[in-house]
């Protein structure tokens, strides 16, 4: 069956190759929003604790990256040009449909690097669609597979431990889909702590904090560093119950 | 002398007739204001102003296959040079300057292709109103560069015109609100200057009154590069009913 949580498997010389960690997205009512922690790892070194995994390609596209930080970031740059370039040129958007299909191709281009050992990672792309008034999440496997998820999505080695914990979520307090972005924020950085405790790779929140980005019809933003400082404060002081 | 070919009769005769094509042109106007730049123009139905990169917006007046020409050729040089490099490395002077110009010329100068019947005026944003720039493109390939505001019209009267009427009305950096406003008035003086054969100066009253008259068979056009936003786009189309205010007080 598929899942909706994909932890890439690790590669045979992963040592040589700066991994990002965990990235979870997850709709709310009117949106989508993702968070990821900031660590980058090469094997079981901490690389890099400031990376930044989350990125607008467009102003109603997200897409949240783990694995190989290096291939992905070259593979975003290119994606963020091919959709610029389509709606500067074209003088309309690319479609949604489009839009999937260039980052499945850019998937299965890498698939021979990832069956190497190097440079595997999975992105999800959260997108708000203009049609349907509503956020939408769609994850990948390595070979450029694409697949629709109905209230979230997580990738990286942090997602696989904590993929239990979004389904007692959705059972318990209703789908994220009809929830308002700060309840949404608010669970994304408690999933997120909670991969951190159960994973060596996955930086956390107390030291540097995530980062958040949501997008709406009015387009994509970023959760100002304080928002996130607050909610990190509130469930360190226990504020969570 | 009779010679079979004068390069000089050639050329002349190109620029005129070029001239003759742009005159019923409708002038486009920019503006650099505290939070971005503007380029106001009318149009009766297709685009009239675009954005070329991040940064870069670009509008002009000739013929609807040349200006569709420079339009595409900026784009492409833009996301070339911004993949292959950087976002940074994609400026106006050089998409101007080298991607743009020399084209013109050698079509403006080769007697066995049709020259360019275009006009163009490009805005770059940058990080204070101080340093945005404005490039406006010849048919011809020459290109000057200009600092605060740019205007091009269908004759040289026409743009000085507004730009008398620019340089008189504008002082230090204004609000959008104020350049909104300064603009329209600037695009009736201009479109005014350019009806008139001989004209000394065209007031205010006139411009806005040709205007007005305009506005019956067409719409305003307003695009923007925002400083400050949180969109990832800087570019945006300002929606007609944001206009509808400015039209009001005209």
């Amino acid at each position: 069956m598929l899942n909706p949580v994909a932890a890439p498997a690790s590669a045979p010389n992963a040592a040589l190759e700066v991994h990002g960690t965990t990235v979870i997205a997850l709709k709310f009512k009117g949106g989508v929003l993702n968070v990821g922690d900031r660590r980058a790892t090469a094997a079981n070194a901490v690389m890099y604790d400031r990376a930044d995994k989350i990125i607008p390609l467009d102003d109603h596209t997200l897409i949240a990256i783990a694995g190989a930080y290096g291939r992905a970031m070259e593979v975003v740059r290119y994606l963020r040009h091919a959709f610029k370039y389509y709606a500067r040129s074209q003088l309309q958007p690319m479609s949604l449909d489009g839009k999937l299909q260039e980052v499945s191709r850019a998937l299965s281009a890498n698939l021979p690097n990832a069956l190497g050992g190097i440079g595997l990672f999975i992105p999800i792309l959260s997108v708000y669609d203009p049609d349907q008034d509503r956020g939408r999440i769609f994850f990948y496997d390595v070979s450029g597979a694409r697949f629709e998820t109905p209230e979230y999505g997580a990738a990286g080695s942090g997602s696989e431990r904590i993929r239990g914990v979004f389904d007692y979520i959705t059972k318990t307090k209703g789908p994220f889909s009809e929830r308002p972005m700060e309840e949404a924020l608010r669970e994304a950085i408690l999933l997120l702590d909670i991969a951190a405790d159960l994973d060596a790779a996955t930086g956390g929140i107390d030291k540097i904090l995530p980062t958040a980005r949501y997008a709406t019809r009015d387009g994509v933003f970023e959760v100002p560093e304080s928002t996130i400082r607050e909610i990190v404060q509130s469930i360190r002081s226990g504020g969570n119950a | 002398m009779l010679t079979p070919y004068d390069f000089q009769e050639n050329l002349q005769q190109r620029a005129q007739y070029i001239r003759n094509r742009l005159r019923a042109g409708s002038p486009v106007i920019g503006i650099s204001y505290d939070n971005g730049v503007l380029l106001l123009a009318l149009k009766r139905r297709g685009r009239k102003v675009y954005e070329i990169y991040d940064r870069l917006m670009f509008s002009a007046i000739g013929n609807q296959a040349d200006v569709e020409n420079l339009r595409l050729a900026a784009i492409d040089f833009s996301h070339q040079e911004g993949f292959v490099r950087s976002p940074d490395d994609v400026t106006i002077q050089r998409v101007v300057g080298f991607a743009l110009s020399p084209a013109l010329k050698k079509a403006f100068g080769d007697p066995l292709t049709t020259p360019f019947v275009a006009r163009a005026l490009f805005a770059e944003l940058h990080d204070t109103p101080e340093r945005d720039l404005f490039y406006t493109l010849n048919y011809d390939g020459e290109f000057l560069p200009y600092e605060r505001f740019a205007v091009i019209g269908g004759t040289t009267t026409a743009e000085e015109q507004a730009t008398r009427y620019l340089e008189a009305n504008l002082s230090g950096v204004p609000t959008f609100e104020t350049s909104v406003a300064l603009a329209l008035t600037a695009w009736g003086v201009a479109y005014e200057a350019a009806q008139q054969e001989d004209i000394d100066t065209v007031s205010e009253e006139a411009g806005r009154a040709r205007l007005r008259e305009m506005l019956g068979e067409a719409q305003v056009e307003l695009g923007v590069l925002e400083r400050r936003t949180l969109r990832e786009n800087r570019f945006r189309l300002i929606p007609q009913e944001q206009l509808e205010p400015f039209l009001r007080r005209l």
